[in-house]
């Protein structure tokens, strides 16, 4: 489904993405893990198209996305969530997933007069879904900037599913969070997954990794250092020199 | 062809005024990332203050009007911090902005009705000495102007760069969280900022005033523009953009005036900037 | 009783010129140019009814849709151009309509008299109203109920989904476009019916006044139509009306109290207005 080939991606002289051949096949959950600036955030970023590639190649079903610009990415089924969260603090949490209903199955089901000017009646049902995913529903008209940290992740994730994705990439969902809060996460992952959505997920907290994932890919500088099943790469000398700590 | 090199070089020599006001816009940018819309009025208005020389002594010469110019400015200059940065929180993006602009007008109004609207005299030095190379001249009180803006320049220059003053201000302009982290006064360094723009455009009004030979309350707003205009060609927060633009529009301005007279003037200075805006959005010296 | 019905005229078409200002500045963009757009709703409007011989209304149509027209012109590279910087150029482009109509003559021979705009003396004799025996009060009336349509569209607007989206672009436009948003179709809409609205109140002003020049269309005009919604606060529509509300009273009890100093008053008030509450009379919405 998405596919990296030999990206690099250079800052002036760093080399946040160095030479990169990366696979996600459909209905999987692969995780990215690996120290801190070994590329992960900037991976996202660059299937997100919010830089440019500076060399290689990324296509998502066939599709090469060089020219594509951010907001048509995600008409082809491409969502992200943000490391840093990024909701929009001064709109509601309805209308947080109100203003994120931008797929092609939402366009074309309902005219453009009504989805831009009509009102919050014909979409009640669709955000409501959405809301119980996320067990926002009691805070539907809470301004996203009061609401309480857990809940603003909840709602980034309800967020970008409103898009109605294909594809979804989760930049450190669960850095913050307590560990029931993990494993509710773990859950709706899982969720996500048997609705078909395939799932590239970034993360420090390895239990959820470990946990939840099919495959991980490990990075270090930039490149690719290891790849396999959560017991391989746990048991990779590599990776634990880089990252998990060595013996 | 000896007409077009005499108004290019009155303008350049004329448009050293402007890079003095393009400096104080962008060195306040740089610092705080905001723009002060009062700037080119508060220098109008120490060059108006400069006049008050004058009446206490009448007799006084041109170069003690100056001082009070600059000094007044430098006081203005305070002024409009305390009135639209000091107490507003800076993390409102629209708030200080809205209020240099009501700063603006207040200080254009002041001045008008201080006045009661007449244009007033302005002194000049050397306006009596022409340099003359055949038929080429260099009008002595041009050569003042910039002269006098070219110390100011060097002076700016020499207090960022070799003081410890100017390594705080560059240091909270970059990072200004962390600069107040090493015990920088970031308030002292924001208000002294304007300080010293102030006492700069107090200088620039009094050049302009001294090479017009008049001041009036209706170049406030032309002036303004015109900074804001040398500040974006030359880079928002790069002081040598502003230099270079300064003189650049100054010249350019004249050159036109000659080609398409007075009233189209000013058009083309505007398509200059939006043929920048177009192809250059950065400036001459763009700062990423 | 007629100098009730000429402020409420002003504060009229004030207000279509705060709202103008009250769009764009929701997704973010500070616009200098609202004055630019009034500036040519005025003159179109009035040479449609005056060279023409049109009605008030659709000369108010066309006026409207000539600022759109060159609102969205200004829209798309206003994109490129970010922050602070639009700030300048817009109110470079204010100035530079305003002296293109300094330079604007076009005169027509009307039995004795030639009639149009003539540069830098403006454009007189926009008698519609008078010649069609319109009371100032009628003329009142006919303003405040194209700001009521207006000011209905924008609490509709508000309330849909465009204006959340206008929002959710003016707070974080990378995030906006993360979830799907054309920062290009949102921002250009915006500043196209920002353009409409001052070109309608354009249209209104030139008619209520009858005499239109280059000078009134100024850097103050253009800080009026921000002032009203920065400081009237972006929450809702109501705040502008406020804030024309309370600016046009303050400058008329000046008048009172002291006279010539009046136009003082207004950038005082800025200032006090921006130290005293920085996010608008009503406030943002929370937090």
């Amino acid at each position: 489904m998405l596919e990296l080939r030999a990206v690099s991606r250079y800052f002036g002289g760093v080399r946040a993405v160095d030479g990169l051949d990366f696979t996600v096949n459909q209905g999987e959950i692969v995780g990215l893990i690996g120290p801190n600036g070994s590329g992960k955030s900037t991976i996202v970023n660059l299937v997100a198209g919010l830089f440019p590639l500076t060399q290689g190649e990324i296509r998502f079903n066939q599709q090469p996305l060089e020219d594509i610009p951010v907001h048509q990415r995600l008409q082809l089924g491409i969502a992200r969530t943000f490391q840093n969260i990024r909701l929009f603090g001064q709109l509601s949490v309805w209308q947080n997933l109100w203003v994120a209903q931008n797929s092609p199955e939402d366009r074309s089901r309902r005219g453009f007069f009504s989805r831009w000017l009509g009102g919050q009646t014909q979409v009640r049902e669709e955000i409501a879904q959405l809301l119980e995913f996320s067990a926002l529903g009691h805070k539907q008209s809470e301004l996203a900037a009061n609401l309480s940290f857990g809940e603003q992740r909840r709602l980034e994730l309800a967020r970008a599913l409103a898009a109605r994705p294909k594809l979804l990439l989760l930049d450190e969902p669960a850095a913050g969070m307590n560990a029931e809060e993990i494993g509710q996460l773990r859950q709706r992952i899982l969720d996500l997954r048997a609705r078909g959505i395939t799932i590239v997920l970034i993360e420090h907290v390895m239990e959820l990794v470990m946990g939840v994932t099919d495959r991980i890919a490990v990075l270090n500088f930039g490149q690719k250092i290891a790849e396999g099943t959560p017991a391989q790469v746990q048991n990779d000398p590599a990776v634990k020199k880089a990252y998990l700590g060595g013996a | 062809m000896l007409d077009f090199l005499q108004t290019l070089s009155d303008g350049v020599l004329f448009g050293a005024t402007y890079a003095l006001i393009g400096i104080g816009f962008t060195l306040v940018f740089g610092v705080m990332h905001k723009i002060n819309m009062a700037y080119a009025a508060a220098s109008i208005g120490g060059a108006y203050a400069g006049l008050l020389v004058l009446k206490a002594l009448a007799t006084a010469p041109a170069w003690m009007v100056f001082l009070g110019a600059f000094l007044a400015g430098g006081v203005l200059g305070w002024v409009v911090y305390a009135a639209c940065f000091h107490f507003i929180p800076l993390s409102s993006p629209l708030a200080p902005l809205m209020s240099t602009v009501g700063m603006l007008l207040l200080i254009d109004e002041v001045i008008v009705h201080l006045t009661a609207g007449m244009p007033q005299n302005y002194p000049a030095m050397f306006d009596d000495v022409m340099l003359r190379a055949g038929a080429f001249t260099l009008r002595g009180d041009l050569l003042l102007v910039f002269g006098v803006s070219l110390l100011c320049m060097i002076g700016l220059l020499a207090l960022l760069y070799r003081t410890r003053l100017g390594l705080a201000t560059r240091a909270v302009s970059q990072q200004a969280v962390a600069a107040q982290l090493c015990g920088i006064r970031v308030a002292r360094v924001n208000a002294l900022t304007f300080v010293i723009t102030g006492l700069l455009g107090g200088v620039a009004g009094a050049m302009i005033g001294a090479s017009v030979g008049t001041l009036s309350p209706l170049i406030t707003m032309p002036l303004t523009v015109k900074g804001l205009i040398v500040t974006v060609i030359g880079g928002l927060g790069s002081i040598p953009g502003a230099i270079i633009a300064g003189l650049l529009v100054g010249g350019l301005e004249n050159v036109f005036q000659l080609y398409r007279g007075v009233t189209e003037r000013d058009l083309y200075v505007m398509l200059l900037l939006f043929a920048f805006l177009v192809f250059r959005p950065g400036g001459l010296f763009s700062r990423t | 009783m007629d100098f009730y019905f000429g402020l409420g005229q002003l504060i009229g078409v004030h207000t279509l010129l705060g709202l103008s200002a009250y769009i764009v500045l929701l997704t973010g963009q500070v616009s200098l140019a609202q004055a630019a757009f009034f500036a040519v709703g005025a003159y179109a409007a009035a040479m449609l009814t005056v060279l023409t011989g049109w009605h008030i209304v659709p000369a108010l149509g066309v006026g409207s849709f000539l600022g759109a027209v060159t609102a969205c012109a200004v829209g798309f590279p206003a994109l490129r151009v970010k922050g602070l910087m639009l700030v300048i150029a817009t109110l470079a482009f204010g100035e530079g309509v305003r002296l293109l109509f300094f330079n604007f003559d076009y005169q027509v021979a009307k039995g004795d008299l030639k009639v149009g705009p003539l540069g830098g003396e403006g454009f007189r004799q926009i008698r519609f109203f008078p010649e069609h025996g319109w009371t100032t009060g009628e003329v009142m009336l006919f303003i405040w109920v194209f700001v009521g349509g207006v000011m209905a569209l924008l609490w509709w607007f508000d309330r849909s989904r465009y204006g959340a989206v206008l929002r959710a672009v003016g707070e974080d436009e990378l995030a906006a476009q993360s979830v799907g948003l054309s920062l290009t179709a949102v921002k250009v809409s915006a500043m196209t019916v920002g353009g409409a609205i001052a070109g309608l109140g354009g249209g209104l002003y030139a008619h209520y006044t009858t005499h239109i020049e280059h000078a009134s269309f100024n850097i103050l005009m253009a800080t009026f139509a921000i002032a009203y919604p920065i400081v009237g606060g972006l929450r809702n529509v109501f705040g502008t009306l406020a804030a024309v509300l309370f600016v046009q009273a303050f400058l008329v009890e000046g008048l009172r109290g002291l006279g010539d100093w009046r136009n003082l008053l207004f950038g005082a008030l800025i200032v006090l207005s921006m130290n005293l509450r920085p996010h608008g009379l009503f406030g943002r919405r929370g937090a």
